[in-house]
C-alpha cells in the first residue's frame, strides 16, 4: 500500500510543554483515516506539523513523499486543510473565496473557474455562490472550508474536527461528504472527539492520549480488544435511580446511563437477562426493552484510555454550544 | 529559482489583492489616513509652524504613513484573529511571500492615497512638480516602506488594540522628527541625528527633492536606497517576528 502521510517519532513541545509524544503512524492512499481523542489530546497540533503550520521540535513528517519540515512549499502543494474553525472571508463571495484559494495554489487559471463549478455544485453552494460568505450558515462555511481545501486536487486532505459545533443535519450532511470524498479516492485524515463519527467513517483509527497514540488499528480490531466484555441495556418503567442496585448484581462489573437506558458491563449476557427478569419483578418494574451489544468503539475507547466517553462528548459541545452527533 | 521567484511575486499580488478587496478600498480608511494628518497640518499652519515649501511634500508623506499603517498595522492581526490566516499558512507561500503579499496591499492603498492628496494640494499651492517620474518613485518607496513597517507591527501584535497603540507610538514621534512640520535644519542637532534613524525622514526628503529639481541628486538617490534597504529589512524582521509569534 501506498503511503501518502508519515509521521516517525513527531514530537512537540511549547515552551516545555509536550503536546504531542513521539508519534508514529502512517496513512495510506485512499485511506479513511481517523484520530481519536479527547480535548488538548494532541490531535490539532498533530495536524499542524503533518500541514507544515507548525515546526516539529523533534521528528521527521513525510506528506505526499516530500520531508515537510525541509521542503514545507512542496509538501503544502499537494495537502488540503481543514481547520477546526471555517477560515473562508466573510467579506468575499462563495466563489470569490475559491477562486483566491485556487490561485494561492497555483491552479492554472483555465481550470479555476471550472473546479470552482464543480465543487460548488457538489456542495450543494453553487445557487449561492455570488453571496457574502458572511451570511451563510456555520454548515454552510464548513462546506466552503472544505471545498477550498480541495481546489487544488490534493492528494491527502486534514480536516480537524469538521462537525465540532455544527447543528445535526449540517453535520450529517458533511460526515456524507466525507465518505463521498473518499469513495472518489480522496485519502482522508480526519480528527474527532466523536467515538461514534470515527467509528462510522474511518478505515483505521489511531487514539490519542496526552500527546501519545496509545492504539492505532481498524474499528473492528479495536473493538476486539473488549470482546470479552457483553454489554445489556435494559429499560425500565418507571425509570429510578437504580445504578446502585444494578451493580450489585451478580456478573455485573459496571452500569452506566445512556439515555433512558441502563447499560451494563457483563462477563456473560445470558446469565444476566434471568437475574434482570428476576430483579424487575421483584422491584415492581415493568421490563420496557433488553438487548444484548457487542461491544462499541466507545467501549475500547474507554479501555484503552481510561477516559469516561461522557467527558469526550460533552467538554468541546459545553464551550461551543452545539449538537452534533444525530 | 527566477521561475520561483516569479511564482512567489504572483501569490504575493494574489493575496495583495484579495487584501486590498477585504480591508483597504473602504471609505473610513480613506478619512481615516486623510483626517489624521491633515487635521495636524492645519493646526500646525494655522500656528504659524509650517514652512510653505514643507507642505506638498510633508503632507503627502504623512498621508501615506498613516493611511498604510492604520490598516497593515492589524491586516495580520485580524487573520489570526478570524482564523484566515490559517488558510494563509497552509498554503504552499513562504513567510517572507506572505507579509510581502501584505506588504503589497498597503502599498498600493499609498499611492492612491498619494495620487489624491497630491493632485489637489500642487494645484491648492501653485506647485509645479519638476519631474512627475522621480515624484512617483519617491512615493513608491515611501509607500513600500510603511507598508513594511505596518507589516512589522502586525506580526508583532496579539491583538488589535495592541497593534494600533504600537503603530501610534511609532508614527506619532515619527512625524514630529523627520522634517514634516519643521526643516531638520531647523532642528536640534541631536534630534536631527535621531531623524535619521526613521524613514519618514528620507520620504519627505526625497518627495521635496522630486518635486524641486529635474534630475536626480545624490542625496534623493541615497533617500531612495535607504527606503529600499527599510523595506527589505522590515520584511525580514517581521517574517521571523511572525514565525516566532506562531511558534
Amino acid at each position: 500500500m501506498e503511503v501518502v502521510a508519515k509521521a516517525q517519532y513527531l514530537t512537540k513541545r511549547y515552551h516545555g510543554v509536550l503536546a504531542v509524544d513521539r508519534i508514529d503512524l502512517e496513512v495510506y492512499r485512499s485511506e479513511f483515516f481517523g484520530l481519536l481523542g479527547p480535548n488538548s489530546a494532541g490531535k490539532t497540533t498533530t495536524i499542524r506539523m503533518l500541514t507544515g503550520q507548525t515546526k516539529p521540535t523533534s521528528g521527521v513528517a513525510i506528506v505526499a513523499d516530500y520531508d515537510i519540515i525541509h521542503q514545507p512549499i512542496k509538501a503544502k502543494e499537494h495537502v488540503g486543510v481543514v481547520p477546526e474553525a471555517s477560515n473562508v472571508y466573510d467579506e468575499m463571495s462563495a466563489w470569490d473565496n475559491l477562486i483566491f484559494a485556487a490561485e494561492l495554489y497555483g491552479v492554472p487559471r483555465k481550470e479555476r473557474n471550472k473546479r470552482a463549478k464543480d465543487l460548488l455544485e457538489r456542495f450543494g453552494l453553487y445557487e449561492r455562490r455570488g453571496d457574502r460568505v458572511g451570511n451563510f450558515s456555520k454548515g454552510m462555511k464548513r462546506r466552503l472550508t472544505i471545498a477550498a481545501a480541495l481546489i487544488h486536487r490534493p492528494c491527502i486532505v486534514f480536516l480537524d474536527e469538521p462537525t465540532t459545533g455544527l447543528d445535526v443535519q449540517s453535520a450529517r450532511i458533511i460526515r456524507n461528504l466525507l465518505k463521498e470524498l473518499n469513495r472518489s479516492g480522496v485519502t482522508i485524515f480526519l480528527t474527532t472527539h466523536y467515538i461514534e463519527e470515527a467509528d462510522q467513517l474511518c478505515q483505521r483509527i489511531a487514539i490519542i492520549n496526552q500527546g501519545r497514540i496509545v492504539a492505532l488499528d481498524s474499528p473492528e480490531k479495536l473493538k476486539a480488544l473488549v470482546e470479552e466484555r457483553h454489554v445489556v441495556e435494559v429499560s425500565f418503567s418507571p425509570a429510578k435511580d437504580l445504578d446502585g442496585q444494578l451493580k450489585g448484581l451478580k456478573h455485573v462489573s459496571d452500569v452506566s446511563w445512556v439515555g433512558d437506558r441502563f447499560r451494563l458491563y457483563v462477563e456473560d449476557a445470558s446469565e444476566v437477562i434471568p437475574l434482570l427478569i428476576d430483579f424487575g419483578r421483584e422491584n415492581k418494574l415493568r421490563i420496557v426493552s433488553i438487548n444484548t451489544m457487542k461491544p462499541s468503539l466507545e467501549d475500547a475507547f474507554v479501555k484503552i484510555t481510561g477516559l469516561s466517553p461522557e467527558v469526550m462528548a460533552t467538554e468541546k459541545e459545553h464551550a461551543k454550544k452545539g449538537e452534533s452527533l444525530g | 529559482m527566477a521561475r520561483i521567484w516569479l511564482q512567489s511575486l504572483i501569490k504575493a499580488f494574489y493575496i495583495s489583492k484579495k487584501d486590498a478587496r477585504v480591508y483597504y478600498f473602504k471609505a473610513p480608511n480613506f478619512t481615516y489616513g486623510f483626517l489624521m494628518p491633515v487635521s495636524l497640518f492645519i493646526a500646525f499652519s494655522i500656528a504659524g509652524q509650517i514652512n510653505t515649501s514643507l507642505i506638498v511634500s510633508g503632507l503627502t508623506s504623512i498621508v501615506i504613513l498613516f493611511g498604510t499603517t492604520s490598516i497593515e498595522a492589524v491586516a495580520v492581526v485580524l487573520e489570526k484573529q478570524t482564523g484566515t490566516f490559517e488558510r494563509l499558512l497552509a498554503a504552499p507561500v513562504s513567510f517572507f511571500t506572505l507579509l510581502l503579499g501584505k506588504a503589497l496591499a498597503g502599498f498600493f492603498f499609498g499611492l492612491v492615497l498619494a495620487a489624491v492628496i497630491l493632485a489637489p494640494l500642487t494645484v491648492i499651492s501653485g506647485t509645479v512638480v519638476a519631474n512627475p517620474v522621480l515624484v512617483f518613485i519617491a512615493i513608491a518607496f515611501s509607500s513600500l516602506t510603511f507598508s513594511a513597517l505596518g507589516v512589522l507591527v502586525s506580526a508583532y501584535a496579539k491583538w488589535t488594540p495592541e497593534a494600533q497603540m504600537l503603530s501610534n507610538f511609532l508614527r506619532f514621534p515619527m512625524a514630529f522628527l523627520s522634517g514634516t512640520f519643521l526643516p531638520l535644519e531647523l532642528m536640534p542637532s541631536q534630534l536631527g541625528v535621531i531623524s535619521r534613524l526613521l524613514p519618514l525622514t528620507y520620504s519627505v526628503e526625497a518627495l521635496r527633492i522630486s518635486i524641486n529639481d529635474s534630475a536626480p541628486t545624490f542625496t534623493y538617490l541615497l533617500d531612495i536606497l535607504v527606503l529600499a534597504l527599510f523595506s527589505f529589512i522590515l520584511l525580514v524582521v517581521a517574517a521571523k517576528v511572525l514565525q516566532r509569534r506562531l511558534e
